[in-house]
């Protein structure tokens, strides 16, 4: 099957399950409440012409499958309504709150990238040695410690004892470091940006280091050495790419699922990114937010699968598209 | 001798054991892989290494090439002390032993990259070497292919496309790239179907009287070895026990290890004596081999010095030497 086909199988199949998605995270927050319940729980005197006029303004008076149906014509205009707490379109805070969180994310990815290739490297061809030791505890630590435990420890080390780093936020709300708007915003993203590095690391680090010991024990690294190749060429030449390919799975889920992790560190540093406004959004029900961050999320995971996928089929002589 | 191509001298090799902790690991002991073995190879012939499973014929065989490091022990070839030049030698002169002595893996699957085509891993070696200049690389990769009996659009296939006995021929293709005089086959038919075992060995054979080639056949199928070799050497919980040409050891076996192997083999032997002695027992661990003669507590022949009393090969007839203190 050639490779235009398969792509376009699967985007067809994207837009179902995108629709399929979307329509499910509806029916479930009005299965939750409607954010009319919470304003009048806010506010308990606010008299019922008003509520009226909020009802018909953000469309709420009509059946809830008239206004999924709406909501997604809509989207289909790339209109992605109004947020019911900001009062702003959701479309250009999609865009400015998501800035923020890919900055980070995307910023922590490529650090745990080149990090977890050269460590997982080096413990895998000294495996058993103290190295390997030291690496594959604090990996295995990594990986158990909670998210926000970590976020707190940094919080606590880097700002409050030796107060070098902030502990919130994105920008300095009065003057920018050295006056300068890139190094502040560098310096405020140290710690969100550590905290993320530590897990995907981690966790890299770990499959690298076991697919590298794994591939060292093939014949055909023994062969290339007997070929005259030296240890670090053949390393880099047969070892390094085949120990790669599992962890790239990994790699696409990072980047998929970069929203679900961004909520705890978004929360953690105060960081005003689209976890953080996830959050606050499932608070007060505020469903056009919700609705256009799930898109969000949706999206990104079915494109990071499909690149994988795709990638694959460059890197693996042996996988065919079915 | 002196038409030795290869000489291996007291080549040792243990293993560590270790007892892995949370934070360190101890050695507790080691495994005595290869254990003093001392034997030549000479120029043209093959020498076949038998012995069971575990008892260190890969190790002896990575030994020599220093793909592991020996403990200890000298291995020379054409009188030059190789272990001593892959120790400290300069890179070229590295380069110029390994372009001599080459290695066909036991498992085409797992010795082949499967993520490069052929025509990659055939020319590895080429890359690595430079002995070429690189216009004429492609004439050669169609040489070596047709050499192994593969076609030259084989070429750009990877190996998932082959089957068990093709990959062999490319690995085969892969060892001869370089000109080698010297081919270590670690059982290079032994994960392959029976029906196209004996067209590898014949490959082989072949191959050895066009290009001049030395071989250390290592199996544990004595069928195969008493095809293709013309002494053999038979090895025991990393010791060899018994070097004889091929004809003496099968009609007049002189170790007990070597006469139990002898009698086990499944085709028929009309004219050997077909004893009741079939191994008893399981081999020993390397890890704590016995003292004495190593095979003492299998041996139906065992004399009291045996149990205690090591013993070196000794010269026993003509070209044969056995390690045996109640020779058969
Ligand atoms: N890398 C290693 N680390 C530790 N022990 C090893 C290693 N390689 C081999 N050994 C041990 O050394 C001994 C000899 O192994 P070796 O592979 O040389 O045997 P073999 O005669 O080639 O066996 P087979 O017929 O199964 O290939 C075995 O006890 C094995 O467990
Ligand atoms: S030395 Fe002794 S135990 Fe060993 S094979 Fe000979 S007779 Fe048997
Ligand atoms: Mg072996």
């Amino acid at each position: 099957m050639g490779i235009v086909r398969f792509i376009i199988r699967r985007l067809i199949f994207m837009v179902v399950l995108v629709i399929g998605v979307s329509i499910l995270i509806f029916f479930m927050i009005n299965a939750i409440g409607n954010p009319i319940e919470i304003l009048l729980a806010e506010r308990p005197g606010i008299s019922p012409e008003v509520i009226e006029s909020v009802k018909q303004y953000y469309r709420l008076d009509r059946s809830l499958t008239e206004q999924y149906l709406s909501w997604l014509g809509n989207v289909l205009h790339l209109n992605f309504g109004n947020s019911i707490v900001y009062n702003q379109p959701v479309g250009s805070m999609l865009v400015t709150w998501g800035w923020e969180t890919v900055k980070i994310q995307v910023l922590a990815i490529l650090i745990s990238l080149a990090l977890a290739i050269f460590i997982g490297v080096t413990a895998a061809t000294r495996q058993y040695s103290k190295i390997d030791f030291g690496v594959m505890s604090t990996a295995l630590l990594g990986r158990s410690l909670p998210g926000f435990f970590l976020g707190i420890l940094l919080i606590l080390t880097f700002s409050y004892w030796l107060g070098i780093f902030p502990s919130y936020g994105a920008y300095s709300t009065r003057s920018p470091l050295m006056g300068s708007a890139l190094l502040d915003s560098l310096w405020h993203m140290v710690l969100p940006v550590m905290m993320l590095t530590y897990f995907n690391t981690a966790t890299l680090t770990l499959l690298i280091r076991s697919n590298m010991v794994d591939v060292l024990r093939m014949d055909f690294i023994m062969a290339a050495r007997a070929s005259g190749l030296s240890a670090g060429r053949v390393v880099y030449r047969h070892a390094l790419k085949n120990a790669f390919i599992p962890a790239l799975t990994y790699l696409a889920i990072l980047f998929g699922l970069m929203l679900g992790t961004a909520p705890v560190t978004e929360t953690v540093f105060t960081w005003p990114g689209l976890g953080f406004l996830y959050i606050t959004a499932i608070q007060q029900l505020d469903y056009p937010v919700i609705m256009g961050e799930n898109l969000i999320i949706t999206l990104m995971l079915v494109i990071a699968n499909l690149l994988t996928d795709i990638a694959y089929v460059f890197i693996d002589p042996r996988i065919r598209l079915e | 001798m002196q038409d030795d191509l290869i000489r291996i001298e007291k080549m040792v090799k243990f293993y560590p054991v270790m007892r892995r902790g949370i934070f360190r690991s101890k050695q507790t002991g080691v495994i005595r892989a290869v254990d003093n073995v001392t034997f030549s190879i000479r120029r043209g012939e093959t020498l076949g290494l038998v012995g069971e499973s575990g008892c260190g014929k890969t190790t002896t065989a990575r030994a020599l090439l220093y793909l592991t490091a020996p403990t200890s022990g000298r291995a020379h070839f054409q009188g030059t002390d190789i272990i001593e030049v892959f120790e400290r030698g300069a890179k070229e002169e590295i380069l110029r032993i390994r372009r001599r002595l080459q290695y066909v893996f036991q498992d085409p699957y797992l010795s082949l990259n499967p993520r490069w085509s052929i025509a990659e891993t055939v020319l590895e070696p080429f890359r690595v070497h430079r002995h070429l200049p690189e216009n004429q690389w492609d004439d050669r990769l169609m040489e070596l292919l047709e050499l192994v009996g593969l076609e030259y659009y084989h070429a750009w296939r990877y190996p998932h496309e082959f089957s068990g006995g093709q990959r062999q021929r490319v690995g085969i293709a892969r060892a001869l790239a370089v000109e080698p005089r010297f081919l270590i086959c670690d059982e290079p038919v032994s994960s392959l179907d029976v029906s196209v075992r004996a067209q590898i060995l014949n490959l082989l054979i072949e191959l050895q009287e066009k290009l001049g080639l030395t071989y250390l056949y290592i199996s544990h199928d004595l069928s195969s070895v008493r095809f293709i070799s013309d002494r053999v050497a038979v090895m025991y919980l990393g010791k060899i026990v018994e070097i004889a040409a091929v004809d003496e050891l099968f009609a007049r076996p002189l170790h007990h290890y070597t006469y139990a192997l002898l009698t086990a083999i499944p085709i028929p032997e009309p004219d050997a004596d077909r004893g009741h002695s079939v191994l008893k027992g399981e081999v020993p661990s390397a890890v704590n081999p016995p003292p004495g003669c190593r095979f003492h507590p299998r041996c139906e022949a065992a004399l009291p010095q045996c149990r205690e009393m090591p013993v070196e090969l000794a010269p026993a007839g003509d070209e044969h030497l056995v390690a045996c203190h109640n020779p058969r």
